[in-house]
């Protein structure tokens, strides 16, 4: 057994005499209780190249990457190191044979700097810290990739941008060969997407080697050198060569059929006001996060809140829905004011809403599909679910959710799932018919065939005459989908445009915070 | 070289159902070989004890009525208890609500006097009793739910104000709960109309039917209501909640309340029943802490505390004679009890992780 294994051990690469992989795993398989999430996945990785892990979400490459990383070990398989096989039983031991992850979800202390953070962790540390001198060392390894980065600066002050160039400084700074990049696009906005690419060149250029994890395909055509797809654990394909893979060729490796992501606009003429909203302003605990904010959405309209997180999107979206209380202004639907009056009254105007935090919102993860349809409809004294049931049974065959039936706890659905419930509960009417629907990310983190489904019920929405505020982080989705597009800047409104003609650098820019006036 | 083992905790997706009932009954098995240690180190055979405590707990008829008569105020601190903790609130001050409920049901009993009929004044109790449990939390209530403020510590400290008021009551001269002109200071008895006589002459009392059906009558509330719902999405989702419109804060403050009154229930079932006065004797008893231990046992089910809820007054029914009948230490039931609560907090870990042991290479340095 041990003979056998070891001669497996050095690897295809090493045994045809070509040069080793800088790191590869060799049929590994992992799994999870019920989900085989890797199924003898062979991938490698050489000196100086970007290779590309695509796959929808929960295709395993998250998996993947934890496994190539030390977060989890593999159940059968093994992992090598330029040739040499080697154990990973945690992170730092991955750290140590130069492998870092760079996280989607970035793990720094926001009240250290930037120097601080890069080093902590390490544990060859003097007891006293030499500030000046490790803030020097920190910015010479940033300087060496051109990431342009102030060590002495607070990671709280810092964009999301900046941020995860610190992540990147860091695992460079540890001395990390192979980095994988965990969905790194996910947080930016276009000029910060080009500069990471940059940088990614920069590293690669020096005899890095980029693992790059996403499901977008555009990028992944952009930046990879090789691709390899996964789909339910399994790989369903390689394409090799830059600028080789063609994404609809990709597309289909991933979700294993043909994929129309069309852009969709409003096929007729828009209706009467249903969203009014007027000088509205919120401030909260003394900061202003929403000001003097005014629009309309008309019936049959889709209208897209473009904007990088945290501007002020969710506390607009929860105004607009009566969980919060405006500091000024006001929101109307149907022509009747919502101000204060709580979310129950905005329901019954006709509001649907779909927040942007599933689990932590909009539904509640301990209780079943049936009782998470009941949270925003009106339920009697003793809940009468035997009347819903049937109901609950159709919504889950007519949305396509993976589910036990109705009896099946949210938590335990896959995200895609947890959004098609809360999707099917806010689309299926409640209190009263639905006017208005207010989506925040409606398709964020789902795999390209749930977002086609989603797309396609948004647009019937439309086509049935409801009025769509659609809030996204994804610039793709809210350009291809909206018939106006609104900028939201640090709680203002910046940029208007049509989506017909709206210019991606425009509205990027805009996101940005680079346009003073911006109506085109 | 050996690997070292590791000991893996992984996360189950799926509790497995056999475990919600076997991590209770092996908590209550390794509390009992615990107590076997503690009696064998000082001298006693557990062997002895345990089969002492098991007959005069559970098998004699006298020592199943004695029991299920104990239970009554058991379930009902149980009930109190769970109530509140399935809304993550944790009431602990069960034992403080008891005590205001004795002190109401006897003020209700006395003041009342023999101008009520019996099918009148026993209800009359009862209600006054469950009223003044429900008073005892009202701070903690409103402050925990306007403010924030934890009222597991408001709830504790309470608790020592009203074992206070208890021994005030009955040793302060002249009080209105104690016999005028007695050497002795002691409780009043409550009238004849006032109280109810043991079924058969044992000390089973009917208000252990009333308790069960409350019991019953809390699962379904909790399962198969509107407000049932509520408490579930607030306990398992705040912001969910808030996103639905549900008020957590009138709901945060209705079920401390109804626990409250629970647990006073179970003071003023004392006073129609066994006690029939305000005995300060109940402050040793710590009836309303075990309510702690038995909604804990059940995981919170109402009719999983109706279980626990008999198995608790066994183990102390049979503990308390043990002292009378052999020479062990009544606290042998108090120290199980307690032991029992640990291990049932423990065993939390097996339900919700799949625990073994693995062989770890080490990483090479």
């Amino acid at each position: 057994m041990t003979n056998t294994s070891h001669e497996v051990a050095k690897g295809p690469h090493h045994a045809s005499g070509a040069a080793p992989s800088a790191l590869s795993a060799h049929s590994i398989v992992k799994r999870f209780p019920g989900v085989l999430a890797n199924d003898s996945v062979d991938f490698d990785v050489l000196p100086g190249e970007v290779h590309t892990l695509l796959g929808e979400n929960g295709a395993g490459k998250s998996t993947l990457a934890a496994m190539l990383c030390g977060l989890y070990q593999p159940d059968s398989g093994y992992i090598s190191r330029n040739g040499e096989r080697i154990t990973l039983s945690s992170p730092r031991a991955g750290l140590h044979h130069g492998i870092a992850m760079v996280h989607q979800h970035f793990r720094l202390v926001e009240r250290f700097t930037v120097a601080e953070n890069v080093i902590l962790g390490s544990r060859d540390l003097s007891y006293k810290l030499n500030r000046s001198e490790l803030e020097d060392k920190v910015a010479a390894v940033a300087e060496s990739y051109g990431l342009p980065i102030e060590p002495g600066a607070t990671v709280g002050d810092l964009s999301v941008g900046q941020r995860q160039r610190v992540e990147i400084v860091k695992a460079l700074y540890q001395g990390a060969e192979i980095l994988l990049l965990d969905e790194p696009t996910a947080v930016l906005v276009p000029a910060e997407v080009e500069k990471l690419f940059e940088n990614v060149h920069a590293m690669t250029q020096a005899g890095k080697s980029i693992v790059f994890i996403s499901h977008k395909l555009g990028e992944v055509v952009e930046i990879s050198d090789r691709v390899t797809v996964l789909r339910n654990g399994r790989v369903t394909g390689h394409v090799s060569g830059r600028g080789a893979a063609d994404t609809k060729e990709l597309a289909r490796l991933m979700v294993g059929r043909d994929i129309e992501l069309t852009t969709q606009r409003a096929s007729h003429a828009t209706g009467h006001e249903v969203l009014q909203i007027r000088d509205l302003s919120l401030s909260l605990n003394g900061v202003s996060v929403l000001s003097d904010i005014s629009f309309n959405v008309h019936a049959g309209e889709m209208v897209g809140i473009a904007g990088v997180a945290g501007n002020g999107q969710r506390e607009l979206a929860d105004t607009i829905a009566g969980l919060m209380s405006p500091s000024s202004g006001s929101v109307a639907i149907s022509g009747s004011m919502t101000t204060d009056r709580g979310p129950i009254h905005a329901r019954e105007l006709g509001l649907a809403y779909v927040p942007e935090d599933r689990l932590g919102m909009g539904l509640v993860p301990s209780m079943s599909i049936l009782d998470n349809l009941l949270l925003t409809r009106d339920r009697h004294i003793v809940v009468d679910r035997t009347s819903v049931r049937p109901e609950a049974t159709r919504l889950i065959e007519q949305f396509e959710i993976k589910a036990n039936g109705p009896d099946h706890v949210a938590r335990k659905l896959s995200g895609g799932n947890a959004q098609k419930v809360l999707l099917a509960r806010e689309l299926s009417g409640g209190r009263s018919a639905t006017k208005l629907l207010v989506v925040c990310s409606p398709t964020r983190g789902l795999d390209v065939g749930a977002i086609e489904t989603v797309r396609a019920l948004l647009d019937d929405a439309r086509s049935a005459g409801q009025a769509i505020l659609l809030i996204s982080e994804d610039l793709d989705e809210v350009m291809s989908l909206s018939d106006r597009i609104l900028v939201l800047y640090r709680g203002s409104i910046v940029h208007e445009t049509p989506g017909a003609t709206a210019q991606l650098s425009t509205v990027g820019a805009a996101m940005a915070g680079l346009t003073t006036e911006g109506n085109s | 070289m050996r690997s070292p083992i590791r000991i893996v905790f992984e996360q189950r997706s799926e509790t497995p159902k056999y475990l919600s009932t076997l991590v209770p009954l092996l908590s209550v098995v390794a509390a009992l070989v615990v107590g076997a240690l503690f009696l064998l180190a000082t001298g006693y055979s557990p062997v002895e004890t345990y089969s002492n405590m098991l007959s005069d707990g559970f098998t004699s008829s006298r020592g199943i009525t004695d029991t299920l008569g104990l239970s009554t105020v058991l379930i009902c601190t149980g009930i109190s208890a769970a109530f509140a903790f399935q809304m993550n609130l944790y009431n602990i001050g069960g034992e403080g609500q008891l005590y205001l409920g004795m002190i109401g049901g006897a003020w209700a009993g006395l003041a009342l006097g023999d101008r009520l009929p019996s099918y009148l004044m026993v209800p009359a109790v009862l209600i006054v009793g469950a009223l003044a449990g429900a008073l005892w939390v009202l701070l903690p209530a409103f402050v925990r739910s306007r403010m924030g403020t934890s009222e597991i510590v408001t709830t504790l400290l309470l608790t020592y104000i009203a074992a206070s008021l208890v021994k005030h009551f009955v040793y302060s001269p002249g009080s209105f709960f104690v016999t005028k002109n007695s050497a002795f200071p002691q409780g009043r008895l409550v009238p004849d109309s006032a109280s109810l006589t043991g079924i058969n002459g044992t000390s089973l009392y009917p208000t252990f039917f009333m308790v069960i059906l409350i019991a019953l009558a809390l699962f379904w509330i909790v399962k198969r209501t509107e407000y049932g719902y509520r408490i579930q999405v607030i306990s398992d989702s705040p912001r969910a909640a808030h996103y639905a419109g549900i008020n957590a804060n009138r709901t945060t403050l209705s079920v401390m309340l109804i626990s409250g009154a629970l647990s006073g229930l179970g003071g003023a079932v004392l006073i129609v029943g066994p006690f029939g006065r305000l005995d300060p004797g109940i402050i040793l008893l710590g009836y309303g802490y075990a309510g702690i231990v038995i909604a804990a046992l059940a995981r919170n089910n109402f009719s999983a505390i109706i279980v626990s809820g008999i198995l608790f007054a066994g183990l102390r029914s049979g503990g308390d004679k043990l002292q009378i009948s052999t020479d062990t230490p009544i606290h042998i039931g108090v120290m199980l009890q307690g032991a029992i609560l640990l291990f049932a907090l423990g065993g939390e870990a097996f339900r919700r992780y799949h625990v073994h042991a693995v062989r770890t290479e080490r990483a090479a340095q």
